[in-house]
């Protein structure tokens, strides 16, 4: 029981560090039908930004601050110049963030050195308690409740707020949106900035979690970012959440029981998805 | 067979390829017929890419997959068997086989819907199989590879520079036969606009697929001719970096003008060869990715038609094709 117990901790903290990846993806391509390749280049930019910072300054909260910064950044540099020369083209959109990509990976051998980093998390959140009998990392806890702290407040501002509402209704029908009189770019700017900002906070907490970080993992994160957009539905917040939890757990699971099937159950989760319900499992209504 | 009939451009390209087969008796330098048969097997690897993104519209991510199965299917059969060319033909139909099979599955699951999700599910599955590569180590030796031999016929680097030269003329000839025939006319319109050509009456996906397909075994096809000529395979044949590469070499010379990845390939080939030479001269060049990306990013914001295209905008005075300039009608 307690096996199964630390096994659903474990899933559900990975679970959440791909939801911060997604739910910035599926936004932005909900919004704008823009896939962003290059969302993993944020997430390790907010690793390394925010483990700089956290060994030079040695508080871990001031790091994720660090980080997420980075992603604000970062995303709006990549909204101005990367995005926005290219908008309304499929093909161009998606061959310059994958450029993109590969650029900000490079950047990151540049200036942080090749070879990968060990970290750890800092002393209030090393180490495990007992519940019963069930251990629980302490790290895994709070990677999970921080996650659904940021699913709540960003819940909130859609569900609650004027911009909110904007973004919802922009997901569904964009022009008509635009129609109404509201600059649809400068929402999409903002939307963008706070999904790059997630992915870089995603990046951040997944460091000490991994205990290494390393340029390539940005990539690798992302193909399990995009493996859950497609599941949960493009363009769906809460589809992302559920979806990025399922993929979390079934890796977990399946990485215990049949360690050679780990790979390819997230791809088969995709297929299946794929086969039955190509729009994914939560459709945005429109 | 009546010969006026024969465009002027076949003439052009007959004579380059026959100008081409006597190159390797005046250039008798190993390394530079090694980059010249480089050349020729990412030439076919890049048309292939140019089959997909230049005239069907189609974006893939994990082309590199093919190109390793490729690779992987003919350095095994010939590993397990004796190097003889039984063995290395059974090999390539493998190679091909399997990547028919890949391709068709992929294409069948993701080209009913958008661009994004073939884009996506290519990448996904092309760093399956590169993980895929690196565990089961009992078939593919891992990250550190092995070596093998080759039946006697190809073993010198002459026979190997003929074999890609003639393979690389064939496909090029077939693919541009393809491209001018009436299913080539049906990808190119559903490049301009898929819900024309499917109000038209034709079935999309049955041709999108059969472009998948037909990409797929070119590629994997230049992945049995890459590992002949290295007689080594690791998995650095699923490495992203080479779906950038292809990806650089066809955007550069010009989507959707067949030649134009050729010449791209020449220019991202020797470009490799003269940088890693400047890694002495200077660090960043031993981060040559940098510099190729930002080639990249600016070469698909300003300079989409690429090298051919731009040539034959001007030549013609009219874009014979659109490059990366896609309709603003698939945005919905």
């Amino acid at each position: 029981m307690d096996l199964v117990f630390s096994l659903l901790i474990n899933g559900l903290a990975t679970g959440m560090l791909i939801f911060l990846l997604a739910a910035g993806l599926t936004l932005i391509f909900g919004l704008m039908d823009v896939l962003n390749f290059a969302h993993g280049g944020l997430f390790i930019w907010g690793a390394y930004t925010g483990v700089w910072f956290y060994q030079m300054s040695d508080s871990f909260l001031l790091a994720i601050m660090v980080s997420i910064i980075t992603g604000l950044l970062l995303g709006l540099i990549t909204e101005k110049l990367i995005v926005r020369p290219v908008y309304g083209n499929h093909i161009q959109q998606i061959l310059i963030t994958l450029g993109f990509m590969l650029v900000l990976q490079e950047l990151i051998k540049v200036v942080f050195g090749p070879d990968q980093k060990a970290v750890f998390p800092p002393g209030w959140l090393q180490g495990s308690f007992m519940v019963g009998d069930i251990v629980i990392i302490k790290y895994r806890l709070f990677i999970i409740v921080l996650g659904f702290l940021v699913f709540f407040l960003i819940f909130f501002i859609l569900k609650r707020t004027r911009i909110g509402l904007i973004v919802r209704a922009g997901v569904i029908d964009k022009e008509m949106i635009q129609s109404l009189g509201i600059n649809i770019r400068f929402v999409f700017m903002l939307v963008f900035m706070v999904g790059a900002a997630m992915a870089a906070l995603s990046g951040m907490l997944h460091a000490p979690y991994s205990g290494v970080i390393y340029a390539e993992m940005g990539l690798e994160f992302s193909i399990l970012a995009f493996i859950v957009v497609v599941i949960g539905g493009m363009g769906s917040f809460t589809g992302s959440l559920f979806a990025a939890l399922l993929v979390g757990l079934a890796q977990a699971f399946m990485a215990y029981y049949f360690p050679a099937l780990s790979l390819a159950v997230n791809m088969l989760l995709m297929a299946t998805v794929l086969i039955f319900r190509p729009q994914g499992l939560f459709r945005v209504k429109g | 067979m009546n010969l006026r009939s024969i465009e002027r451009s076949t003439w052009i390209y007959i004579a380059i390829a026959l100008l081409l087969f006597i190159v390797p008796f005046i250039v008798t330098g190993r390394s530079m017929q090694f980059i010249l048969i480089q050349i020729f097997i990412f030439g076919i690897f890049a048309m292939s890419y140019d089959l997909l993104l230049g005239f069907t519209g189609i974006i893939s991510f994990g082309h590199v997959m093919f190109f390793g199965i490729g690779a992987y299917s003919t350095a095994i059969s010939l590993d397990r068997f004796d190097s003889t060319i039984p063995a290395l033909l059974l090999g390539v139909v493998l190679a091909l086989v399997i990547a028919a099979i890949v391709s068709f599955i992929v294409g069948i699951l993701t080209l009913r819907l958008k661009s994004h999700f073939y884009a996506m599910l290519t990448l996904a599955l092309a760093g399956l199989f590169l993980v895929a590569a690196e565990k089961w180590r009992s078939l593919s030796g891992g990250n550190d590879g092995f070596t093998f031999r080759l039946p006697e016929l190809i073993r010198d680097s002459q026979s190997q520079y003929f074999l890609c030269l003639v393979s690389l003329i064939f496909i090029f000839f077939g693919l541009r036969r393809l491209t001018k025939s009436p299913f080539g006319k049906v990808l190119m319109s559903i490049r301009e606009n898929e819900q024309r050509t499917e109000s038209l009456g034709y079935t999309v996906l049955h041709y999108k697929v059969i472009a998948s397909v037909v990409s797929g075994v070119i590629a994997s096809f230049a992945g049995v001719l890459y590992i002949i000529s290295l007689r080594f395979v690791n998995t650095s044949v699923f490495a992203t970096d080479l779906t950038i590469d292809v990806l650089l070499m066809t955007i550069i010379g010009g989507v959707g003008t067949l030649i134009g990845p050729i010449i791209g390939a020449g220019l991202v080939e020797f470009a490799h060869h003269w940088l890693s030479g400047l890694s002495d001269v200077h660090w960043i060049f031993e981060r040559w990715i940098i510099l190729y990306g930002t080639v990249y990013i600016l070469v698909v914001i300003f300079f989409p038609l690429g090298i051919v295209g731009t040539i034959q905008a001007k030549l013609f005075g009219r874009t014979v094709t659109k490059g990366l300039k896609d309709n603003k009608s698939k945005v919905s």
